[in-house]
């Protein structure tokens, strides 16, 4: 069942702090979250997210198209190690 | 470059009685693993081109030159695929190939090194690089300009600027 609008998304009020701390201090870093229930907010464009996956903190940066979507789609929690072959990687 | 030949798909098994095979692309794209021809095998084997025939559950059906009966391509089970690097497109500024980064050393902007690429990732957020020291834990470096300012293939060097962690 979807959530009631009225309520507003969920972010869990660490994360609100320490990126609101991260943007302040205006240092590029990691910052550290286990929730990965939280919703990504428009104000978290461009900060990068540890996200934890149950094991370790997976860098996540977050752009503006990922608003909306939870911290946790963007670090699955099982790895499937494939073979490169010819896959790329764009630097962003 | 740190290969001259890249692993592009493996023969699952025999299709059909007439010489056809079960064909693993591990390509990004799978059915451009028949671009990437000639094609050699771990087992010696030199295929000068590859032709898709169709799908089957979970992989392509094709036919391999010099294969023409089924006891062939039974034989050919569990056979490793290989491209050579050069028959890889050219690819624009600032895009790499997964295979060109696995293995290259990364320093930090001091000239320590920090370890090895082991592998690459997309979990959706940008492509991440883990890299790997001798007896080290892995790190994972979200591949970006700021993060990753220098990535040079042909001298084979990465240099890197990780970013504080904010507990």
């Amino acid at each position: 069942m979807a959530r009631s609008v009225w309520k507003g998304p969920f972010v869990d009020s660490y994360v609100l702090k320490k990126a609101e701390q991260s943007r302040e201090g205006g240092r590029k870093e990691v910052i550290k979250i286990w929730s990965r229930r939280s919703t990504i907010l428009p104000q978290f464009v461009g900060l990068t997210f540890g996200v934890y996956n149950g094991h370790k903190h997976i860098p996540v940066l977050v752009s503006e198209d990922m608003i909306g979507q939870k911290f946790g789609e963007y670090a699955p929690t099982r790895t499937y190690y494939g073979h490169a072959a010819d896959k790329k990687a764009k630097r962003k | 470059m740190s290969e001259s030949r890249v692993i592009v798909g493996a023969v699952a098994g025999a299709f059909g009685v007439r010489g056809e095979v079960r064909l693993k692309s591990f390509c990004a794209e799978p059915d451009a693993i028949a671009e990437y021809a000639p094609l050699t095998s771990d087992r010696g084997h030199r295929f000068p081109s590859v032709r898709l025939t169709g799908r089957t559950s979970g992989a392509l059906t094709a036919r391999l030159d010099g294969i023409s009966t089924k006891e062939e391509a039974d034989a050919l089970k569990g056979a490793r695929l290989y491209a050579e690097r050069s028959r890889l497109p050219e690819l624009p500024e600032d895009e790499y190939y997964h295979a060109d980064l696995i293995g290259l050393p990364v320093f930090d902007a001091g000239g320590a090194e920090l370890g090895k690429v082991a592998a690459v990732y997309d979990h959706g957020a940008g492509d991440l690089l883990e890299i790997r020291a001798p007896g080290g834990k892995p790190r994972l470096l979200p591949f970006t300009r700021e993060a990753v300012p220098t990535v040079d293939i042909a001298s084979g060097r990465i240099v890197a600027d990780p970013p504080d962690e904010m507990e």
